[in-house]
């Protein structure tokens, strides 16, 4: 058949060579003429049609990013020049994903596909590495735990690597899940539990992945794990080293309200459900052994060993799934709100930890009080159960959020779990104000229209305007903003200022993204393969990503999508043909079966 | 009546230098940091919302562009980057343009070249007419007295003279201003006592600037630096003006100094020297927010408004030191460019001399007004039927 391979493409931020492209698909078989029209102006029915016309063709290929764009013109000229018009394929460069290191070659194979009549994925199918069984897991939180146990239960290994002392991540941190309002606990501990029991799956805490070599199928994975000092096989948690440690520090599980000691539990309901020891503050093993090692002596099991050394391990797995989650935002950056200088002024995992039964004030929310340390000869305001309750309280939306100094995007799950947080106020202090200030409502999920309204039925005073200044005068805090519904200045005096502050990605993303080789968006989170088609690849065969680390989402999303991760992965294992991704196929291979498949 | 919309309206402002109102999410950051918002005067973020809504006939009679002075923090504080501040300043410019009935104030926001070509033709019509006036009845080497090139008599009703057109423009526009805020954009009665009551307000406004001074009363700064320097120039400005309008025959008297009015002048000169060098130095420097974007009428006003001052300067130390060509010759200089700056008034920012202080006399009419109306309806129950 006489081909015509025109090239449509609008000047783009990642250009191809062009050129490059239509010279080789001049030497493709039957091509008759390959042209490179320009777009500005738009290209003219009759002259294409003359073209046509000149060199006879029977059949055009469209190329460049978006070709279907011209499509409607390229049917128009075919009909004008009385050719048949179901002979117009697309070779579309977007759609089939030529982009990243060989996107010259791939963008010559969907030509090549496209001159040949054979749509692309038919002739270019990835395979044929044979796949490891094992999986790793990067990251212990809800969507680690849920692609874990979905892996485990269909009987595969899976290595589950976590940095902190425990799984769980920050869903073990919260009290009541929106909409539903169940207790995050609750769903989630059973869960930890089973990944700590389960025999199909090799549990690492205080580890990190350091090294990654290989290719998809089969990854050759080094994993540091750091001591913890105590043996997890003995441990039983009885709490008398604690009980003895003189060190006293903040609690990462509790966002930083509460002490802990050197030697700790993060949480009682931890997995591996042992105690560890904070090497950066314990004071046997920074002075090396010259003082304290109290705990040592007490322990009744002689379970804890300061002699423990970190190892590196290495492992072979066929899939990587990355999980690692997110960080919050610096709030004391924010000056405006005066988190940091306040003493009343929490960001929202602050508050998670308040009112959580499990808290430092047994879920009673109270202000802070003011105490005199003797170490330190200073004033300190903490929390104690003691504390007086708030009778009003504030809660800013978009805090770094949707903000050009800050983060351009939105957090997507701060409106709801502040209206969760106005629930839960209006429940444990019930003659409270709460004063919610948003920019825009984002209740976007199932049944979260609702709850916004039924939180607003409560008698919650919802301010549309974003409180920009938090002030202190005579011991009593302001805040200000305007509410621009009621068309009014507003200024409330409040006990307590809840920040809702914006999502980042965690520490090790970037640390990570280059070792793998995985892009990451202009935001910092991992770039997924497609966002609508496959939102759960990554630019790597046999690497996923599940969860807040691929952009925000609410526990549900995560869920949902670290399980799909989980039917990727066993997809892999369970189809024979094993992994490949379309990297690993070479120009060359891709036209041989599409010439194999155009003869048929 | 219904409101009109204009939906190019905003594009239309782009000229006059607000570029980012579309941006704008409407979050309220920017009234909650302004100083001067109330409760009946709420911007930067209402009248962005006007803006993008396109209700240029609402916006023409709004007073709050007036009440700004654009400290700047609300640009700071926005988290779109939408710039409120430099909007409200092109607000101030728009309804400069709108109060000017003649159109000549739109031609030179649109179009600098204009607006140059302009200055050019008056300062050389300026110059043609001082010269053919000089050279016709008096002698070059002569400063004052008989057949001086430039008589004081003469000066003073040319001064007189270009000082009652500039007054007529002002006096009309004022006008204009006043049938668009109060008439116009007032759906509500107003006493005519209350003009009376608050005319204090113009004077006050007019020599103590107060409100600008109270743009930095949030961050807790004793004096608020823009307002000092720029409170120098106007008082600078106006004693110069005066001096010029009223005193030219004395000030211009040789050989002896005559302190009663040189003092004054002498005053006027470092007010209104510190002034511009401060704000050229802003322009350049770009550390305020408010001098980040500089219009191109903003520098047409700071560079001649600097040839005027350095040029009465040098004019005087030639006279007094006896170079007296040199000094008839700046002398001509300096009219070539105090004439149109002088016309350009009532036309473009310098204008604001007039209407700021007619804005706050307005505001307070207005607000004591809606505070009386709504004192009255309090008394009276609401009647449904």
């Amino acid at each position: 058949m006489r081909t015509g391979v025109f090239f449509c493409q609008a000047t783009s931020p990642v250009a191809l060579n062009i050129d490059a492209i239509a010279k080789y698909s001049a030497n493709l078989p039957e091509v008759e003429t390959v042209q490179v029209l320009r777009v500005e102006p738009y290209p003219d029915v009759k002259f294409l049609s003359d073209i046509i016309k000149a060199h006879n063709l029977e059949r055009i290929v469209i190329a460049g990013e978006t070709p279907g764009y011209y499509k409607p013109l390229f049917t128009r000229a075919m009909a004008m020049a009385g050719c048949n018009t179901d002979e117009i394929y697309l070779a579309s460069f977007q759609e089939h994903g030529a982009r990243g290191e060989n996107a010259l070659d791939r963008a010559k194979a969907i030509v090549a596909c496209a001159v040949m009549g054979v749509p692309f994925p038919l002739a270019a199918v990835p395979g044929g590495n044979p796949v490891n069984h094992a999986t790793l897991i990067v990251g212990g939180g809800i969507a680690g735990i849920q692609a874990a146990l979905e892996i485990a239960n269909a009987g595969k290994l899976v290595y589950l690597v976590e940095q902190t002392g425990t799984i769980g991540g920050h869903m073990a941190m919260f009290d009541k899940t929106f909409p539903t309002l169940d207790c995050a606990a609750c769903i989630l501990t059973p869960k930890m539990v089973s990944v700590g029991q389960h025999e199909m799956i090799r549990l690492m805490t205080k580890s990190k992945v350091i090294a990654v070599s290989g290719k998809p199928g089969s990854y050759r994975v080094k994993i540091k794990q750091s001591p913890r000092y105590v043996d997890v096989k003995s441990c039983v948690a009885c709490s008398q080293c604690a009980d003895v440690c003189p060190v006293k520090v903040k609690s990462e599980f509790d966002a930083g309200i509460s002490m802990r000691k050197a030697i700790y539990i993060p949480f009682p309901q931890a997995v591996p459900n042992t105690f560890l020891i904070d090497e950066n503050n314990c004071t046997y093993i920074l002075s090396e052994g010259k003082k304290c090692g109290v705990c040592a002596k007490k322990c009744p099991k002689e379970c804890i060993n300061f002699n423990e050394k970190e190892q590196i391990i290495d492992i072979e797995v066929g899939n990587i799934i990355l999980a690692t989650g997110y960080e919050m935002l610096d709030a004391s950056k924010i000056e405006q709100y005066g988190y940091g200088v306040y003493p009343n002024v929490l960001t929202s995992l602050e508050f998670e930890r308040l009112t959580n039964a499990s808290g430092v004030t047994g879920g009673r929310i109270v202000t802070k009080t003011k105490v005199f340390n003797k170490k330190t000869n200073k004033e300190e305001w903490i929390f104690s159960p003691e504390g007086v309750p708030p009778r009003s309280i504030a809660i800013i939306h978009c805090v770094g959020s949707r903000s050009r100094k800050y983060n351009t995007y939105c957090s997507r799950v701060c409106c709801m779990y502040s209206l969760k947080f106005a629930h839960l106020i209006k429940e444990k202090v019930p003659n409270a104000s709460v004063y919610e200030f948003y920019i825009d409502m984002r209740a976007f999920g199932k049944g979260y229209e609702e709850f916004a309204e039924r939180i607003k039925q409560e008698g919650t005073f919802v301010v549309r305007g974003h409180s920009a200044s938090v002030t202190m005068d005579k011991g009593k805090m302001y805040v200000k903003g305007e509410d621009i519904i009621n068309d009014r200045l507003v200024q409330f005096e409040v006990d307590m200022v809840v920040l809702a502050v914006g999502l980042i990605p965690s520490q090790g993303t970037e640390e990570l993204s280059r070792m793998l080789g995985i892009r990451r968006d202009s935001d910092g989170w991992f770039s997924e393969l497609d966002y609508n088609g496959s939102p759960t690849d990554t630019d790597k065969g046999g690497i996923y990503v599940a969860g807040m680390c691929q952009g925000p989402k609410d526990i549900p999303d995560t869920v949902a999508q670290a399980s799909a991760v989980a039917a990727g992965v066993l997809k892999s294992l369970t189809s024979g043909k094993g992994l490949g991704h379309l990297s690993s196929i070479s120009l060359s291979e891709i036209e041989s079966r599409a010439k194999a498949l155009h003869k048929i | 009546m219904a409101i009109r919309v204009n939906p190019e309206f905003i594009n239309e402002l782009d000229r006059f230098g607000a570029e980012d109102v579309q941006l704008c999410y409407q979050c309220g950051d920017c009234s909650t940091v302004c100083p001067h918002a109330d409760e009946i005067y709420r911007f930067p973020r209402k009248s962005m919302k006007l803006l993008q809504m396109g209700l240029e006939q609402k916006i023409e009679t709004t007073l709050e562009p007036w009440l700004c002075y654009y400290c700047g923090q609300c640009s700071e504080q926005c988290p779109r980057e939408a710039d409120p501040g430099e909007t409200m300043m092109s607000l101030r410019r728009w309804l400069i343009s709108r109060y000017d009935f003649t159109g000549i104030s739109r031609a030179f926001y649109k179009s600098r070249t204009i607006e140059v070509l302009t200055i050019i033709f008056v300062a050389l019509l300026t110059g043609a007419l001082l010269l053919y006036y000089g050279f016709t009845n008096g002698n070059i080497g002569i400063y004052d007295g008989e057949g001086a090139f430039l008589p004081s008599h003469f000066i003073h009703r040319f001064d007189l003279s270009v000082g009652s057109i500039l007054l007529v423009f002002l006096l009309i526009n004022a006008f204009r201003m006043w049938r668009l805020v109060m008439i116009k954009g007032t759906d509500f009665t107003v006493p005519w006592w209350l003009y009376i009551k608050e005319l204090y307000q113009l004077p006050w406004h007019f020599f103590t600037q107060k409100r600008y001074s109270e743009c930095e009363k949030k961050r807790g700064h004793k004096i608020y630096m823009p307002w000092l320097i720029h409170l120098g120039l106007m008082l600078g400005y106006v004693t110069m003006l005066v001096l010029v309008m009223v005193f030219v025959e004395l000030l211009q008297k040789g050989p002896e100094i005559r302190w009663e009015v040189h003092a004054f002048g002498y005053m006027a000169t470092i007010g209104l020297l510190a002034g511009t060098l401060y704000f050229i130095r802003g322009r350049f420097k770009k550390h305020y927010v408010q001098y980040k974007k500089s219009h191109g009428t903003d520098w047409v006003f700071v560079i001649l408004l600097f040839m005027i001052v350095i040029t009465g300067v040098s004019q005087h130390i030639f006279h007094r030191t006896g170079l007296i060509e040199m000094a008839n010759i700046t002398y001509v200089i300096h009219l070539m460019s105090a004439v149109p700056w002088l016309l350009r008034m009532p036309f473009t920012k310098w204008a604001h001399l007039v209407y700021r202080p007619l804005a706050m006399y307005f505001a307070s009419i207005r607000r004591e007004a809606i505070e009386r109306e709504a004192a009255v309806k309090e008394l009276y129950p609401l009647v449904i039927k």
